[in-house]
């Protein structure tokens, strides 16, 4: 028990030291990650950040999706073309208020690279966890689904109600 | 379990391309009555344990089905415009095919399917005809596939079915919450919905334990082996007979013919690429109704410089696609559709065809829930409110456990200029030419789909769901089908069909074309049952005629 007590301390510590991302540099993965949260906003209930959704990206980016770079490379460079004409000055979009990321993304809501950030963003925050996002299970507990491998009837309130109902 | 090993030079009685729900049934019917059999699959054999719960590699990764990234589709509506590379049809890749991730229903065709060209007089732009068989002639083949397979279902319980020999091996699946309201709605409107027929086991089945409700039916593989896929209940009986030599990772790229025109085997890419001739006194092609017509078309020659089979120009053409749009509301209540089987109910009121409506076809509807989480957020949530931000956000964290569907199943008209055909500029990972699709819908296959939306709508409003929503949103044209039917069909004629009443090719004595790609109609869509019932009717012709000689 002892063991396998510091063991994962060992592992937890690892992961707090520093993970290193497989694909992305921290600039980018910062205005990636800015995007996501803007598309899953973290409140009193978690988002894109708490789930660890770029983690996922980074992954995908990498693997089976690493024909995807040129999207995210051609179109991350059209939102900060983008975020300049409408913000001259500005230094990047994780930079920018929410209310101003916010007004950016809807300019380009409509864009295939945006559009790709919003997939790839919901399937990390409710993939399996494996894959670095939906971390602790947030996205699957936010949607109240209990995960389990098993499960007996009822199964929700309708059928209960008939199965009580089928006894009178 | 001792598996056959055949040579390759050993010219083996069958070779069955494709394990999938018909060349399953296929392998273990033929094996058993003492036939030596090849099976050359293209996808891996997966053993139950490797079937996971993982959204993101089954939905969006294509780890059950063939990828786009290495079997590019291309598409076209008509023949008069270019073909560009976009997915158009999938399927179950491996051990299994279809039948290990299809959803599980399990309809039979109606006795009026086989013969509503005779019924309803002839379609102007399509071409629809008759079976050459009838429901009565198939029947004993609907019950052998139940009782085979393992089916929970309540016979008799639809006012709409044909006559049937037996009733379900087991009793249906518990219901769920989308299933009690849909039932108490469609009986309110005074129609008459049954309990689901479906290929998943309620109880204990031929050594298989039943369903334990993981809600992981549609598009995954099961862990349990309760669903009765070829896989889990046809596939072992088949390699214990000693007869059967099951090769997966087999990509077949041509039939072989002599010069007498019969087919002699079949050249196949192995796991590692590998150019393999399998020798075979026949072939049986059960590669679904999308790859058997390419495959055919690949295998030109010079005595069949059109390719193998298509004397007549006929295969590929007349292809039909899995029709239907989808409703959701959501309600007061949790129903957690996420747990258990995907259908517990069906109606089946509207499935025939009326001419009073003024178009051909009608549907089958069924209450269901087929969205997974990350599917649901993309794709399920209504259009009129934002796609992303905090509102979006909560919005599907309230609803994914509040909502249910109510899907319409909806017929497709055979026309002749819908097709698969080969795209010669655009190449497979094998170097083979892609898949081309040719696909419009028929106008009658539009009418008949929103026919049906509306009476899917009024079954959730009578229900009482607080908002009504449509997937797709407005009238979308079907280009991506995962029914594939219709591409080499059957008929007495050999200038109009492919092959005969008994799925042997008119052109190739001992070829035999038994999957979707045969079906004349597309019935009210729920293929699969109709497509192994054709297989085991089909195996018991291969060997009675065998025994004579005949082939």
């Amino acid at each position: 028990m002892l063991a396998a007590a510091c063991w994962s301390e060992v592992l937890r510590a690892q992961s707090k030291a520093a993970p290193k991302f497989s694909y992305f540099d921290a600039a980018t993965a910062s205005e990636i990650e800015a995007i996501a949260a803007q598309i899953l906003p973290d409140d009193d209930t978690p988002g894109a950040k708490r789930a660890g959704v770029i983690w996922f990206i980074d992954g995908a980016l990498s693997g089976y999706d690493r024909d995807k770079q040129d999207l995210y490379r051609k179109g991350l460079a059209a939102a900060q073309a983008k975020r300049i004409e409408m913000y001259p000055g500005s230094a990047s979009i994780a930079g920018l208020s929410a209310t101003q990321q916010i007004a950016l993304l809807k300019a380009i809501e409509k864009s295939e690279f945006f559009q790709q950030v919003r997939t790839h963003t919901v399937l990390g925050f409710l993939g399996h966890p494996k894959y670095g996002g939906n971390r602790d299970m947030s996205g699957w507990k936010f949607i109240g689904v209990e995960h389990k491998m098993a499960y007996q009837p009822p199964f929700g309130y309708y059928d209960a109600e008939a199965a009580r109902e089928g006894q009178k | 379990m001792n598996s056959a090993q055949y040579q390759h030079t050993d010219p083996v009685d069958v070779i069955v391309v494709g394990c999938g729900a018909a060349g399953g049934v296929m392998a273990k019917e033929l094996s058993v009555s003492g036939f030596r059999v090849v099976v050359l699959e293209q996808g891996p054999w997966r053993k139950q344990n490797d079937f996971t719960h993982d959204e993101v590699a089954v939905m969006y990764r294509a780890a059950l089905t063939n990828d786009p990234k290495t079997q590019p589709n291309t598409f076209r509506k008509t023949a008069s415009e270019p073909a560009k590379r976009q997915q158009a049809v999938e399927y179950g890749r491996m051990v299994g095919g279809g039948s290990v991730h299809f959803t599980s229903n399990y309809w039979r065709f109606h006795p009026e399917d086989f013969h509503e060209r005779s019924t309803l007089g002839p379609i102007s732009g399509a071409d629809l005809r008759d079976w050459p068989i009838t429901y009565d002639e198939l029947e004993p083949y609907y019950t052998k596939a139940e009782w085979d397979l393992g089916i929970s279902g309540l016979g008799g319980s639809s006012p709409f079915d044909g006559p049937r020999s037996k009733g379900y091996p087991l009793p249906p699946m518990p219901v769920k919450s989308a299933g009690v309201l849909f039932e108490r709605a469609a009986r309110k409107l005074g129609w008459h919905p049954f309990p689901a027929p479906v290929a998943v086991i309620s109880q204990p089945y031929h050594g298989r334990p039943a369903c334990v409700h993981c809600g992981f039916c549609e598009s995954f593989g099961c862990e349990m082996n309760s669903k009765s896929s070829t896989l889990a209940a046809l596939v072992p009986t088949a390699v214990e007979t000693g007869r059967c030599e099951i090769r997966p990772n087999s990509y077949v790229r041509k039939i072989e013919t002599d010069k007498n025109g019969r087919v002699t085997g079949a050249i196949y890419f192995d796991e590692k690429k590998r150019e393999i001739f399998q020798r075979a006194k026949a072939v049986v092609i059960s590669a679904n109704g999308a790859e058997t017509p390419r495959l055919l078309l690949m295998s030109k020659s010079n005595r069949f410089p059109q390719g193998l089979a298509n004397s007549n120009g006929n295969v590929g053409k007349y292809l039909m696609f899995d029709n239907g749009a989808f409703a959701i509301g959501n309600f007061e209540h949790p129903l957690n559709e996420y747990k258990s089987i995907v259908v517990t109910r069906v109606l089946h009121d509207f499935y025939r065809s009326d001419p009073k409506r003024g178009f051909y076809g009608g549907g089958g509807i069924d209450s269901r829930f087929d969205y997974y989480p990350a599917a649901f957020a993309l794709d399920g949530m209504p259009k009129d409110m934002p796609q992303w931000g905090p509102e979006w956000k909560h919005a599907f964290g309230k609803y994914y456990t509040h909502i249910m569907g109510v899907l319409g199943h909806t017929s497709c008209l055979a026309v002749e200029q819908n097709t698969i055909s080969l795209d010669d500029t655009v190449k497979d990972a094998w170097g083979l030419p892609a898949m081309r699709v040719t696909f419009q819908n028929h106008p009658d296959d539009m009418k008949a789909m929103r026919f049906i939306l509306d009476r899917q709508k009024e079954i959730l409003v009578t229900a009482g769901a607080k908002k009504v929503w449509v997937d797709p949103t407005t009238d979308i044209e079907t280009t991506y089908s995962r029914h594939l039917m219709g591409s080499c069909r059957m008929g007495d004629d050999p200038r109009i069909s492919v092959v005969n009443r008994w799925n042997r090719a008119h052109d190739v004595p001992n070829l035999f074309l038994v999957d979707g790609s045969s079906l004349v109609t597309s019935g009210r869509q729920q293929p699969t049952e109709t497509i192994q019932a054709l297989a085991y009717r089909t195996a018991d012709y291969i060997q009675q005629t065998a025994k004579r000689g005949e082939i």
